[in-house]
């Protein structure tokens, strides 16, 4: 029963359909970006497609369409 | 369509462009339609100014309402956007969870809604046609963006705490609906 309030308020929120989508808007986005930023580092400390793309658990081809173009290498 | 656009509204479009580039949005969306509109020297300008609109306080309330990293939703579902923005930052430097985001080159589309709200600009002037000289001014597209009732225009104007009647009222339009 640590923090009722916030349990509530939290829960509340949450509940609302309109939070709940926003949320999952911005969860996409956050993904997205810090994809981007951990793609960089991978390929900055010399990781290969193949072993990114394996961490993301999707395909080379995936990853290498999805982040090549936006990158100077390759 | 753009040959029935005052300068001042067709300003307003090119405008809108830059607001999204500066926004790092994909596409250019009726709410950058509005934050080109706070900046109209014209009719359109005027009427959102006249409800104490203006660029900086619409621009924040956009980044705030807007931003695809909404602060509060997530803080909903127990994440502290901030503590992973500091930590994107001890990783990768400052503004690291900004710069992860690639500015959009280039041209930048219109999304479906703004390309409605031209058209319902092109309708405004229509409803007044016999007393005005048929040119789609700044006003007539801010009756457009308010007219296509976008939720994201929608709680922007809420935040400011402006009623979408009250700027209809400033243009004369309150028999839009």
């Amino acid at each position: 029963m640590a923090g009722p309030t916030t349990d509530v308020t939290t829960a509340a929120a949450a509940d609302d359909p309109a939070v709940g989508l926003r949320a999952i808007r911005a969860l996409r986005e956050l993904a997205d970006r810090l994809e981007v930023l951990q793609v960089g580092n991978a390929r900055g400390r010399g990781w290969s497609w193949q072993q990114i793309a394996e961490a993301l658990g999707v395909t080379r081809q995936a990853v290498h369409k999805k982040h090549a173009r936006s990158r100077k290498d390759d | 369509m753009f040959e029935r656009f005052t300068q001042e509204a067709r300003r307003v479009v090119v405008g809108a462009q830059a607001e999204a580039r500066e926004l790092r949005a994909e596409k250019i969306e009726p709410v950058h339609l509005l934050l080109a509109l706070t900046e109209d020297d014209s009719r359109g300008g005027a009427a959102l100014r006249s409800c104490g609109v203006d660029h900086e306080s619409a621009r924040s309330a956009v980044v705030r309402a807007g931003s695809p990293l909404d602060a509060d939703a997530l803080a909903a579902f127990g994440i502290d956007l901030e503590q992973v923005r500091a930590a994107a930052e001890a990783a990768f430097g400052p503004g690291a969870l900004e710069q992860g985001k690639p500015e959009p080159g280039g041209h930048i589309p219109f999304a479906d809604g703004s390309k409605r709200a031209l058209e319902e600009s092109l309708r405004a002037v229509l409803r007044r046609g016999r007393r005005r000289g048929g040119a789609i001014d700044s006003g007539h597209v801010l009756l457009g963006v308010l007219a296509v009732a976008d939720p994201l225009v929608q709680r922007v104007l809420a935040e400011l705490g402006v009623a979408r009647g009250s700027l209809e009222g400033q243009l004369g339009d309150s028999s839009a609906a």
